[in-house]
């Protein structure tokens, strides 16, 4: 039997795209649906953007070190509107880019969703096209407690599209994205409060990170309250309340509240039932260690399989699917080691196990370097920002599990470090690391010395 | 025999510090002498106060590209004495805190000068004391060529403590020091000239390094005049005159003139003759530069007299604090910890603090190919507008090198030019220093959206 295509990719998002031109460039015939813009959450309501805001934010804080090295007070204003025109005008030329390049790779974009009808074919756009190995890489969408009122808050994807800056934000969800909100909103000069079910912000990561990070937060007077949950909304003179319960009951005043509870893979509705796919918790597409489904021709990769919903990570998997299937090089991805950035300020990045990750598997035999010291630029600057840096070891050999920062560059430390930590590199092997001086990456070379 | 310390260490700076402190944690008795603040070139006239200038010097940039992120910012005035003044307290908190680690350390520190009487006698504050073994630490300092009117110039000394924010600063050298400062005063709002003896600055340092940050400068307003030397200095009403002489024969006009052209370890005056401790000529190339002295000594950093050591500038092998402070604690367990070791000089990144910064580790592409062959290197590079500047329409460019061995796959080297180039190059350091492979890198996932993540995704 003849398909259409060798390929039909679904989602031209950072997964679906590198898995469609890795194959493209095996010289197999591809095609790639999407029925909202190129580039997925990443470029268009996600990591793109939210980074330009993230720098947006920078302008304010610092404006006001600027101060501390002898530049003297100037006014500033910030238009909103002019801001998020020119982040969306650099996303269209994102978007301009990807697109030729899936011209150049020569692969077929559809504008259209995509459905199964059965194992091999899709209906696009009111026809019916069929393929030889279909990959799913329809991403995640946020998750809305069902609570009364809860039409009245919005999630991260309108964040990206605020007419005005609200005076006061109130954050449902204290995980990455609510507290990267929390970091640049405060910024801009709104109150902001975060709200969340554990004690503390950053579930899941290490708990000095998430130490460190929420004392940061909470010097830039970010509110946050832990243990409780949503209960409703209400509407009433111009403000949004809303009652949060757990330890206390409270209302909370706002302007607008932001939910940023979790995401939830964008499985419905793609007919997967037609086609014999299984999902698993949360609706995520069940795959094994080569991205297949439960369907020997049907592949899925990114957020939609819950995995770990990062970028880099969907990139990965998408080229590691393509090698596998077209290349004819047998490719899984290790999640062992795969680092993760926080854009809040502070900072803050991880890679590897967090020590308590740590303590459940090897027990007695892990021990942690933690140190905690204020950088170089902090210490002419009033607010003397500090910064903490962790690493967990095991055994006598003292091999790195894990190792977490909080502060100024951490993303890109971290990241950097990230190479020789794959290698299974010991804290020896740091200590005879000779330092850049002065950095704030050198610290990691310099626990316990003096 | 008994004396009156195990230790005595000349100069309180990196090497001295680092050295005196792990001595001490092995339990030996040690002093140290310092004449000037204690902390050295890197806390008093070097790295630290450096660093922070440069952070000083980043925020008129920051206020302009704030215009494409939606901000109307005000025209900011430098308070020039605020900034040296804040800089220098800064300076001395650091100098005390080095004290009160000396002092926690349980090593005695002399503030006088040192001189050496024989090889286990040294004068300090007009009186004797004896030593089993000495360590000299005492640094180098930047060197002046012999031209005409070279007195009216100032060196990186000079600075940290300028009175008044020059107009126009003219800098001799191709060097960091000149570029970093030449970068510092740009950004501070000075019109700066920076004069090179050859066509491009940074010597030494990768091709790709030198011509990146040269092109970022000269975008940033600062103009480079190559090919090129000082003939002679003077003085008139309107500032300092400088006569050339090579490509460009005009003269400028300047009022400080800052001369990076190089630092000399500070052999004179230590009495190194009364201990016979020998010192290496190695000549400085070039017109008017004389002749400097190094201590020599071996890899365990031994003098020519077996009690005495030498870590640091004065040793004149690769100039930088980390590198002081190794050689001061390989020195320290090797002869006080049991520990017998060799500090090793590969591998050892550095970074200039220019705008753009830079930073580098490991082989040049020309050092490779040297070694290897032009067959046997692989060159993998990634030149790319960050995103950050996507918004503010400044041409800016982040790039990112790495030389391939291209029989083992082994990364020898890698360079960057660009924000955090630092940061960055010190993690990537260590991948390069235990053999890591490009396939190494390439497995390794990104952070996305970071600059680093560049180096784990080049083709």
């Amino acid at each position: 039997m003849t398909f259409d295509y060798d390929l039909f990719v679904i989602g031209a998002g950072p997964g679906g795209l590198a898995a469609a031109k890795k194959a493209a460039s095996y010289g197999v015939r591809v095609a790639i649906a999407e029925q909202e813009a190129i580039g997925g959450t990443c470029v268009n309501r996600g990591c793109v953007p939210k980074k330009l805001i993230v720098h947006a934010a920078d302008v304010a804080l610092q404006n006001q070190m600027a101060y501390s090295y002898g530049w003297s007070d100037c006014r500033t204003a910030f238009d909103w509107t002019k801001f998020i025109k020119s982040v969306h005008k650099h996303i269209e030329s994102i978007h301009r880019s990807s697109s030729q390049q899936l011209q150049k790779a020569g692969i077929e974009l559809i504008r259209s969703q995509a459905t199964f009808t059965d194992t091999h074919t899709l209906e696009v756009d009111g026809r019916k096209v069929t393929a030889d190995k279909i990959l799913i890489a329809v991403g995640a969408k946020p998750i809305l407690p069902k609570i009364p009122g809860i039409e009245f808050a919005i999630t991260s994807r309108e964040m990206f599209h605020l007419p005005y800056l609200p005076k006061r934000l109130a954050i449902l969800g204290g995980g990455y994205v609510g507290v990267e909100f929390s970091s640049m909103m405060n910024a801009f000069g709104c109150e902001v409060t975060i709200i969340d079910q554990d004690e503390m912000i950053l579930s899941g990561f290490d708990d000095d990170l998430r130490h460190g990070v929420q004392e940061g937060l909470t010097r830039r007077k970010i509110r946050f309250i832990g243990n409780r949950t949503a209960k409703e909304i209400k509407y009433s003179e111009e403000s949004l309340l809303l009652t949060i319960t757990g330890d206390s009951q409270n209302i909370i005043t706002a302007d607008t509240i932001l939910i940023a509870t979790g995401r939830a893979p964008n499985t419905e509705n793609l007919g997967l039932e037609k086609a014999g796919v299984e999902l698993g918790e949360k609706g995520a597409v069940k795959v094994d260690e080569y991205n297949r489904t439960t369907q020997e021709n049907i592949f899925a990769i990114g957020d939609c399989t819950n995995r770990l919903p990062l970028t880099p990570v969907a990139r990965s998997e998408g080229a590691a699917f393509a090698n596998t299937v077209f290349g004819k090089k047998q490719q899984k991805l290790n999640y062992d080691y795969v680092p993760s950035a926080v854009f809040a300020r502070p900072e803050a990045a991880s890679v590897g196990m967090t020590e308590a990750k740590a303590r459940e598997k090897f027990g007695e035999s892990v021990k942690c370097y933690r140190d905690r010291f204020q950088p170089l630029f902090s210490q002419m600057t009033k607010e003397g920002e500090q910064a903490t840096i962790k690493l967990v070891v095991e055994g006598e050999s003292e091999r790195i599990l894990g190792a977490h920062m909080v502060g100024e560059h951490a993303a890109d430390i971290i990241q950097s470090l990230t190479v020789a930590i794959r290698k299974g590199i010991t804290k020896k092997d740091l200590d005879e690391t000779i330092g850049i001086h002065p950095t704030t990456a050198e610290e990691f070379y310099l626990f316990g010395s003096q | 025999m008994t004396y009156d310390y195990d230790l005595f260490v000349i100069g309180a700076g990196s090497g001295g510090l680092a050295a005196s402190k792990r001595a001490a944690s092995y339990g030996a008795k040690v002093a140290i002498a310092e004449d000037d603040l204690v902390g050295g070139t890197c806390v008093i006239r070097g790295c630290i106060p450096k660093k922070l200038m440069v952070y000083g010097s980043h925020f008129p940039a920051w206020f302009h590209d704030a215009a494409g992120y939606g901000w109307k910012v005000g025209e900011a005035e430098l308070d020039w004495e605020y900034l040296m003044t804040t800089i220098d307290q800064e300076v001395r908190r650091l100098s005390q805190l080095h004290i009160n680690f000396l002092n926690k350390a349980g090593v005695e520190l002399i503030k006088s000068r040192a001189t050496l009487l024989d090889p286990h006698t040294v004068e300090v504050d007009g009186r004797k004391v004896t030593a089993d073994k000495i360590l000299i630490a005492v640094g180098g300092r930047p060197f002046k060529p012999d031209i005409p009117g070279m007195e009216y110039a100032v060196t990186s000394n000079e600075m940290f403590h300028l009175k008044t924010q020059p107009k126009h600063i003219v800098i001799i050298g191709s060097g960091y020091i000149g570029t970093e400062f030449a970068c510092i005063m740009r950004g501070l709002g000075c019109e700066v000239t920076q004069l090179i003896r050859k066509a491009l600055i940074l010597t030494g340092f990768d091709e790709d390094i030198r011509t990146e940050v040269q092109e970022g400068m000269t975008n940033h307003g600062i103009r480079f005049i190559q090919n090129t030397e000082v003939k002679g200095t003077e003085r008139l009403p309107e500032g300092l005159k400088l006569t050339l002489s090579g490509e460009l024969e005009e003269t400028i006009i300047a009022d400080v003139f800052l001369m990076a052209t190089g630092r000399i370890p500070n052999v004179e005056g230590l009495g190194l003759e009364n201990a016979g401790v020998d010192v290496v000529p190695s000549s400085m190339e070039g017109h008017g530069y004389g002749t400097m002295n190094a201590i020599t000594v071996n890899e365990y950093s031994q003098s020519s007299q077996p009690n005495i050591f030498a870590v640091g500038d004065v040793t004149d092998r690769m100039n930088l604090t980390p590198v002081a402070i190794g050689e001061g604690r390989a020195f320290a367990d090797s002869e006080f910890g049991n520990n017998r070791r060799v500090f090793s000089h590969e591998t050892v990144p550095t970074a200039i603090f220019s705008t753009p910064e830079a930073a580098t580790v490991g082989l040049t592409e020309a050092e490779a190919r040297e070694k290897l062959g032009d067959d046997g290197v692989k060159i993998y590079r990634t030149r790319f507008r960050p995103l950050f500047h996507s918004l503010t329409g400044a041409s800016d460019k982040t790039m990112m090198k790495l030389v391939v061995d291209s029989n083992t796959d082994k990364v020898l080297g890698a360079h960057m030019v660009g924000e955090s180039a630092a940061e960055i190059i010190q993690g990537v350091a260590i991948a390069v220093k235990m053999g890591a492979t490009k396939k190494d890198f390439d497995a390794t996932v990104g952070v996305h959206p970071s600059a680093a993540e560049e180096f784990v995704t080049m083709r």
